[in-house]
C-alpha cells in the first residue's frame, strides 16, 4: 500500500496541549514520525533575563500547569546553589511535603487524562475527583489550586497551617482505599491491560540514549530516581524506596508505565507520613537572601516527569545573564519515532499518553 | 570504576584544562574546539556517560559557549563508594564569526533536539547534524533572540 503522512494536530484528542505529530503510515502501521513543537512557545528564558532573580518564580510556575510546583522548586534550588543560601530545616521538610503532594496531583492528572485516550472516560472521573482531594491540601498552605507560588529564594512562603497534618493525614487514608479501587478497576481490567500491554516498547539503554528520564526510565527496570543519586532537601533521612517495573527484561511497556506511576504514588504518600513525623520546628525563610549574584550554578531535581535540570549563570547584577531549563519531555516527545515506529495507528493515543507529556514545560 | 580515577583520566587527556570538581559528583572542564567529537565519543564509550542531560548556549559577548551536561544514570560510575549520578560539565568556546562544531547526535540521540534549540534560539551550527530545522520558533523567523545583540522591534519597558 502507498506510504502516506497524517498530522496529528496541534488541536487534537492525542495531544494533550499544543503539538503535532506527524505520521508517516504504511496502512495502518507507522513507518515514520515527525514531531512538531512551538505552539506555546513563551520565551521562559528571555523574559528571564529581564526580570530579577525572585520574581521569576512567577514564570516557573507556569512551566507545567499540572507541575508547578517542582518546578519552581528546581529554580530555586539551583538559585540558592548559585546564591549560596542556606535553608532552614523545617523549610526543607515544607518543601518535601508539598513536593510530594504535587507529585501525587500530577500523577493523578496525568492517570485521569491517559483513561480518555484508551476510550475510559470513567477512569478519567476517578482520578479527578481524587486529584481534588490533594488541590485541597496544596490550597491550604499556598492559597492557590494550579499555580502556587509557594517556593522562595531561602525558604517558603509561610508555615503550614494549623491541623494540616491532620488533615492530610486524613485524605492520604482515604487515599490508599482508592488505591484499591484502582487495582480492581484498571489492572485487573482485560480491556485495559489488552490496549496496553506490550505495546510501546522500548529499552532502559535506548532511553537513556534517547533522553528519557524519570518514571518512563523507572518502567523500564533501570533504578535511578535524582531524589536519592542527586539527593536535595530531605530525601536522604527519610525512610523510602525508588520502585522500578519492567514489562520484560529491561524494557517498559504503557502498562509498566502505568504502574510505575501508581507504585510512586505509594512512595510518595509514605514519604509525606515520614516528614511530618520528622519534621522539627523552627523558622521557614532564611534570615538573609542576597539579591545580586555571579558565577554560576545548576541543579538537577527529579520532576514528576522526570529529570529537570536548571542552569543559572549570573553577572553580579540582580537578574540571571543565561537561565536555561532543561525539561524532560522534550527530548521524550523527540525521541517518538523511535518507540511509534512498527504500532498502529490506533496504538498512538495508547502510547503518547503513556509517557506524560506537558507542552508547557516542553515548548518553555 | 570511581569518580576520582575519571578526574585523573580526564586530566591527562588532549585538549582538556581546567578540570575541577564542583560538587562531589560534578566534575567541571573546559575542552578544546576542535577535539570534542574524539573527546564525547570516548566519553560515551569508555566512561559511562551514557546520557545527555543538557547542551546550553551562551552568548557571553563577543564569544559564544556551550555548556554540555552528560550524566551517568545506570550507577556504573560510582562516586566515593555510593551510587550516584555522575556528571561531568563541559565547556566550549566558539568564536562568534564561526559560532559552529560538531554535532553529537549521533552518540546521544536525547542531545538532538538540544542541538536545534541552540541553533533556534542562538544560532549554532552543528556540523553533521541530521536534521538542523528551528524546532520551537516558526520558519522563516528572522534572527536569533536569544542572542545579547538581537534587537526587539517592540518596545521595551523596565521593570
Amino acid at each position: 500500500m502507498a506510504e502516506m503522512w497524517i498530522s496529528m494536530g496541534p488541536q487534537h484528542p492525542m495531544t494533550h496541549g499544543l503539538w503535532t505529530l506527524k505520521v508517516k503510515v504504511d496502512g495502518e502501521t507507522i513507518v515514520d514520525a515527525d514531531p512538531e513543537l512551538g505552539y506555546l512557545h513563551r520565551s521562559v528564558e528571555k523574559m528571564g533575563e529581564r526580570r530579577k532573580y525572585f520574581m521569576n518564580t512567577t514564570l516557573t510556575d507556569r512551566l507545567c500547569y499540572a507541575s508547578s510546583t517542582t518546578w519552581t522548586h528546581s529554580y530555586v534550588l539551583a538559585v540558592e546553589e548559585l546564591m549560596e543560601v542556606e535553608v532552614p530545616t523545617r523549610a526543607q521538610y515544607i518543601r518535601t511535603i508539598m513536593l510530594e503532594l504535587q507529585r501525587l496531583a500530577s500523577h493523578l492528572m496525568w492517570a485521569g487524562a491517559y483513561m480518555p485516550d484508551l476510550g475510559h472516560i470513567t477512569g478519567a472521573l476517578y482520578f479527578w475527583r481524587d486529584r481534588e482531594l490533594f488541590l485541597n491540601l496544596l490550597e491550604l498552605p499556598s492559597g492557590s489550586r494550579l499555580l502556587y507560588n509557594f517556593m522562595r529564594i531561602g525558604g517558603v512562603k509561610r508555615d503550614l497551617p494549623d491541623g494540616f497534618e491532620e488533615k492530610t493525614e486524613r485524605i492520604l487514608k482515604l487515599f490508599e482505599q482508592r488505591l484499591d479501587e484502582y487495582a480492581d478497576l484498571f489492572e485487573n481490567s482485560k480491556i485495559f491491560r489488552m490496549r496496553t500491554e506490550d505495546v510501546g516498547k522500548f529499552t532502559g539503554s535506548q532511553a537513556m540514549n534517547m533522553g528519557i528520564t524519570g518514571p518512563n526510565l523507572r518502567g523500564c527496570g533501570v533504578k535511578h530516581d535524582l531524589r536519592v543519586e542527586d539527593t536535595y532537601e530531605i530525601y536522604e533521612e527519610i525512610d523510602w524506596d525508588v520502585c522500578t517495573r519492567e514489562a520484560g527484561p529491561g524494557y517498559s511497556d504503557c502498562f509498566s508505565r502505568y504502574m510505575i506511576r501508581i507504585d510512586e504514588m505509594k512512595e510518595s504518600v509514605k514519604i509525606i507520613r515520614d516528614c511530618f513525623k520528622k519534621m522539627p520546628k523552627g523558622p521557614t525563610m532564611s534570615a538573609r537572601v542576597p539579591i545580586r549574584a555571579s558565577g554560576e550554578a545548576f541543579r538537577r531535581t527529579e520532576d514528576s516527569r522526570g529529570e529537570a535540570l536548571m542552569y543559572l549563570v549570573g553577572d553580579g547584577s540582580d537578574r540571571p545573564y543565561r537561565w536555561k531549563i532543561k525539561s524532560p519531555m522534550f527530548t521524550t516527545i523527540s525521541a517518538c519515532p523511535h518507540y511509534l515506529k512498527g504500532y498502529k495507528l490506533a496504538d498512538i493515543p495508547a502510547i503518547m499518553g503513556s509517557i506524560d507529556i506537558c507542552i508547557g514545560e516542553t515548548d518553555k | 570504576m570511581d569518580f576520582s580515577d575519571l578526574h585523573k583520566q580526564l586530566k591527562s587527556m588532549e585538549g582538556v584544562s581546567k578540570v575541577s570538581h564542583i560538587r562531589k559528583n560534578v566534575i567541571k572542564l573546559d575542552l578544546e574546539k576542535s577535539v570534542s567529537k574524539v573527546f564525547f565519543t570516548k566519553l560515551k564509550d569508555d566512561f559511562y556517560f551514557e546520557h545527555c542531560s543538557l547542551i546550553t548556549a551562551i552568548d557571553n559577548q563577543p564569544d559564544f559557549e556551550l555548556v554540555y551536561h552528560l550524566s551517568c544514570l545506570s550507577g556504573e560510575l560510582s562516586v566515593d563508594g555510593t551510587k550516584m549520578s555522575a556528571m561531568v560539565e563541559v565547556h566550549i568556546h566558539l568564536q562568534r564569526d564561526s559560532p559552529s562544531v560538531d554535532s553529537v547526535s549521533d552518540l546521544w540521540f536525547g542531545a538532538n533536539w538540544h542541538e536545534r534549540e541552540a541553533f533556534d534560539l542562538m544560532g549554532i551550527y552543528f556540523i553533521g547534524h541530521p536534521d538542523l530545522r528551528r524546532v520551537l520558533l516558526p520558519e522563516g523567523f528572522a534572527g536569533h533572540p536569544l542572542r545579547k545583540d538581537y534587537v526587539y522591534e517592540i518596545h521595551e519597558e523596565e521593570w
